[in-house]
């Protein structure tokens, strides 16, 4: 259905907009396709033949009240047209065709009449709305029966508007209107409804009304606002270029006592000015009134103090003149008609268009003694081109007009200072009390650390390990600073301590090392079999080792050994220096997965002929920056080969089953390179140097192991 | 007459008079029975709206000065349209504007018929001593026009508030007169009504002016 449907109107073409019949006209769906006046030609065919046969056609599928209307409109319709037609003819002989509205409606009546009908009966709807709406803001207090009063009355003042505007002259529209207006009032006054309503509420009640109803009907064309029939627009155009011709005419030829000089005054002027202007912008009558009434209030505070009559009269010529409002006389014409004549005649609004009447009564009629002027000069001034008169005052108020501009944007960047003041303001007290916030939670991040200090109490654990261990093998003196708590004490002591006992023992390894394995390791990362291999000719107690890949969960499994098991983190907490080097060797420490890639190691032998290569480790970043922590380290990550060694051990586990002295072939072969880089490198500053001496003496207690395989894992603690 | 509870009666009343007379002095005077002597010169007194009370009947009155200037006279018309009364200023030291509220009497008998009521004031009574304007001479045109006659001082505040209570007086009878005799009725009776189709011909009369 969707399909069908919409699959034609994509591509519709001209013609099937075009009549039924053929005819240039354009054809219209509630026409049933044809225009109107081969519609209205059917309809009448059909209605004879349905007099003759009283055979009932199937009736077109319009509504009936839609129907009663447009029959309506169709007997007046040649009357209408007919209306027309000579209010073109004497436009034309005035050779006034430049009224382009009115030529239009007049070629194009035609299609345009018949078309405009069915948005007018739909619209009302939208008015109903904006009543409800607005009734329901101004009139409160009254019941809900007044509501709809209000927009029945106003429904059926628009359809009979409407419906008249075709049949009748403008002053009998204009008189059925304000019969209109007093049924409304007369009934106001009767209904009980509006029995409670004050007197000033059933005016606001007809001005409501009023507004609505003229508001719809100002925007149909020809029907309220200079009418079909009127010469309204003609007056319009020839009001205007009067009152250009009557540029010259100043304050002084009026008599009005106004200082053109003074900033005030023109100021005053020009707002008069653009009230007058707006008149007819606004769609309503009352609307229109209130115009009129702001602009005349400040013409006659133009005028000064305690002005009369007498002065705003002259006053608002002379400000009508320099506004040249457009469609002045329409608008006079229109407002006259068809706004309520009570308040016409009796309000304030209805009084100063009085006077507005009068200046342009006036103006229409000027002539040189109505200036106190002589006839010729009088002439002159009318036969000088409208361009060259009044230039001084156009061009005060054109001034006027940038002034004014210029003091709203002045009052515009004041207020944007003001604004900035107050952002100001708001930033300085956001950071203030980011600045508090700041210095709360590190209060309270202080005060958490003080009260719970010991987050690191689990280090005890291989605290025991190590005791246990230390049983069996007198190590060194690491178990003083595992307890402590900084880990860099102890880090120092312990590669004093065993770096030199590396020292002597690695040797003779990295020799055989290099020899063997140095290529094949160097490709292969992570080769543990080409590991294991050369690991046997350093030292065949190398077997009960097990070098394994591991994954960090194998640190969290429990030792096989019965102890406590390794949380990670503990684990990692070992790994400093210190105490790997105290606990290396413990049977405890059996589970502690050092992941090392020995084929760096054979890599850092060859690395002293080789420049540093794998930068693909995927550690290596982070061993570079954790490397400078370590101080007694540094000299040997200075060297990049080694730090991609100690990155390297990361990726391989290992797992001493048995005892610490079977690791010492990796230590060996790590030590040669400790030891050699830094002597090579010849750095005073070295700590290590002293301590490679004390170390030396250490070696034999067997824990070198730990000095090489400390770095790699120990490198995250010490950050 | 209807006099529905909310019903109240406007009247539109108009002063006219030859620039320099005083009628704007004189609304002036009457307005400020309303507000504070040191407003008066602040006062814009083009249009005053005034509610009374007469015989317990609301009444509105719509007081509209004129531009009273000479090139402004044939713009008359359109002030007094629709005006249920009239107030005829002149100035008793000055002959001229006398003769100039005959001018506008005869205008508005022709224009508006009986239906106006007229009210002629002689103001400036303070000047007595330079009267130019005869007082029987005044009093008996009044008479013989069917107009009343006052004479006011707007500066000495006399005579302002009678003249006008004597002019809403008199349009409410004449109104009441109207509304008994239906044929008499024009369409410048403003009060709502239901009877009034005639009142909206005036609105036409702009341009017909």
């Amino acid at each position: 259905m969707i399909f069908a449907s919409k699959m034609p109107s994509l591509r519709i073409d001209q013609s099937d907009l075009k009549c039924k019949n053929g005819c240039d006209y354009f054809g219209n769906p509630q026409w049933q396709g044809y225009c109107s006046k081969c519609h209205r030609e059917l309809l009448q065919r059909q209605r004879r033949a349905e007099k003759a046969s009283s055979a009932t056609l199937p009736k077109p599928e319009q509504k009936k009240p839609e129907r009663g209307i447009k029959l309506a409109s169709h007997s007046s319709f040649s009357k209408f047209e007919e209306k027309r037609l000579r209010q073109s003819e004497t436009l034309k002989k005035a050779n006034l065709l430049k009224f382009s509205v009115f030529k239009k409606s007049s070629t194009d009546e035609h299609d345009h009449t018949p078309e405009r009908k069915p948005p007018e009966f739909k619209i009302p709807a939208l008015i109903n709305e904006g009543m409800k709406r607005e009734f329901r803001v101004r009139f409160t207090n009254l019941p809900p029966q007044v509501d709809r009063d209000a927009r029945v009355f106003v429904h059926s003042f628009i359809m009979d508007v409407i419906k008249c505007s075709n049949v009748m002259t403008v002053d009998e529209l204009s008189e059925r209107v304000q019969r209109h207006y007093q049924h409304f009032m007369k009934y106001m006054d009767t209904s009980p409804h509006f029995a409670n309503a004050e007197s000033e509420i059933k005016e606001l009640l007809i001005d409501f009304v009023e507004k609505h109803a003229m508001t719809y009907l100002h925007d149909l064309p020809g029907v309220v606002f200079s009418p079909i029939g009127t010469e309204d627009e003609r007056l319009d155009r020839a009001m205007s270029e009067r009152i250009q011709q009557l540029s010259w005419v100043g304050e002084k030829h009026l008599e009005c006592k106004l200082d053109r000089t003074d900033s005030a005054c023109s100021q005053l002027l020009y707002k008069a000015i653009s009230e007058l202007l707006a008149v007819d912008g606004a769609a309503g009558p009352g609307g229109k009134l209130s115009r009129v009434r702001r602009a005349c209030r400040h013409v006659l505070a133009l005028c000064g103090a305690s002005a009369s009559a007498d002065d705003l009269l002259p006053a608002l010529i002379f400000t009508v003149l320099k506004a040249n409002p457009p469609r002045l006389v329409s608008n006079i014409n229109f407002v006259t008609r068809f706004c309520n004549a009570q308040r016409l005649m009796t309000g304030e609004g209805g009084y100063y268009f009085t006077n507005l009447c009068c200046a342009v009564s006036f103006i229409e009629n000027l002539t040189a003694e109505s200036l106190n002027m002589d006839k010729k000069e009088f002439d002159c001034y009318m036969a000088m081109p409208a361009s060259i008169g009044g230039s001084t005052w156009a061009a005060a108020l054109s001034l006027c007009g940038a002034a004014r501009e210029a003091a709203e944007q002045r009052a515009a960047a004041r207020a944007l200072l003001a604004d900035v003041a107050t952002l100001r303001a708001e930033a300085d007290l956001l950071a203030a009390n980011a600045d508090s916030f700041e210095k709360e939670i590190a209060f309270k991040v202080n005060d958490v650390l003080a009260n719970t200090p010991l987050e690191i109490k689990p280090r005890r654990e291989p605290l025991r390990l190590s005791s246990l261990r230390n049983s069996s093998i007198p190590l060194i003196d690491l178990e003083t600073p595992v307890d402590t708590p900084a880990p860099m004490k102890p880090s120092e002591d312990i590669p004093q301590i065993k770096l030199p006992e590396i020292m002597p023992v690695e040797e003779p390894v990295t020799v055989t090392f290099d020899r063997t394995t140095d290529e094949k390791i160097t490709q292969n990362i992570i080769d543990f079999q080409s590991l294991e291999k050369p690991s046997p000719p350093k030292s065949p107690q190398n077997q009960p080792w097990e070098l394994k890949q591991t994954g960090s969960f194998e640190l969290l499994t429990p030792s096989p050994l019965g102890f406590t098991p390794f949380d990670s983190r503990s684990i990692d907490e070992l790994m400093t220096p210190d105490d790997f080097g105290s606990d290396h060797l413990a049977p405890g420490l059996s589970n502690i997965n050092y992941d090392i890639d020995l084929s760096d190691f054979s890599g850092d032998n060859s690395l002293a002929e080789d420049t540093p290569k794998e930068p693909k480790d995927p550690f290596s970043p982070d061993g570079i920056k954790k490397e400078p922590v370590f101080d007694p380290f540094q000299p040997q990550t200075s060297q990049s080969s080694y730090k991609n060694v100690l990155e390297k051990f990361d990726e391989f586990s290992l797992i001493d089953s048995k005892s610490n002295e079977t690791s010492e072939a990796f230590e060996v072969v790590h030590r040669t390179q400790d030891s050699c880089t830094p002597a090579a490198a010849e750095e005073p500053g070295d700590p290590f140097s002293p301590v490679q001496k004390e170390a030396s003496i250490l070696d034999d207690s067997g824990s070198p192991t730990s000095a090489c395989l400390l770095p790699s894992p120990l490198q995250p603690q010490t950050r | 007459m209807t006099t529905a509870p909310s019903g109240t009666h406007n009247f539109k009343v108009v002063l006219l008079g030859e620039g320099c007379v005083g009628k704007t002095s004189i609304l002036l005077r009457y307005i400020e029975d309303k507000f504070n002597d040191k407003h008066l010169t602040t006062l814009q007194a083009t249009f005053l709206n005034k509610k009374l009370n007469i015989n317990g009947k609301r009444i509105n009155l719509s007081i509209w000065d004129t531009a009273g200037q000479e090139k402004f006279h044939a713009l008359g018309p359109i002030y007094y349209r629709n005006s249920n009364g009239a107030i005829l200023v002149y100035d008793i030291t000055d002959e001229d504007s006398f003769g100039k509220v005959k001018n506008w009497v005869k205008e508005l008998k022709k224009m508006l018929g009986s239906d106006i009521v007229l009210i002629i004031a002689g103001n400036k009574v303070d000047l007595e001593h330079e009267r130019t304007v005869p007082l029987e001479e005044a009093e008996s045109y009044a008479d013989m026009v069917g107009a009343k006659h006052f004479y006011t001082s707007a500066k000495l505040n006399q005579g302002v508030e009678e003249l006008f209570l004597e002019l809403t007086r008199e349009m409410v009878e004449r109104f009441e007169q109207n509304t008994r005799t239906d044929s008499n009725r024009t369409s410048r009776v403003l009060v709502v009504d239901d009877e009034a189709p005639t009142q909206s011909t005036c609105c036409l009369g702009y341009r017909s002016n």
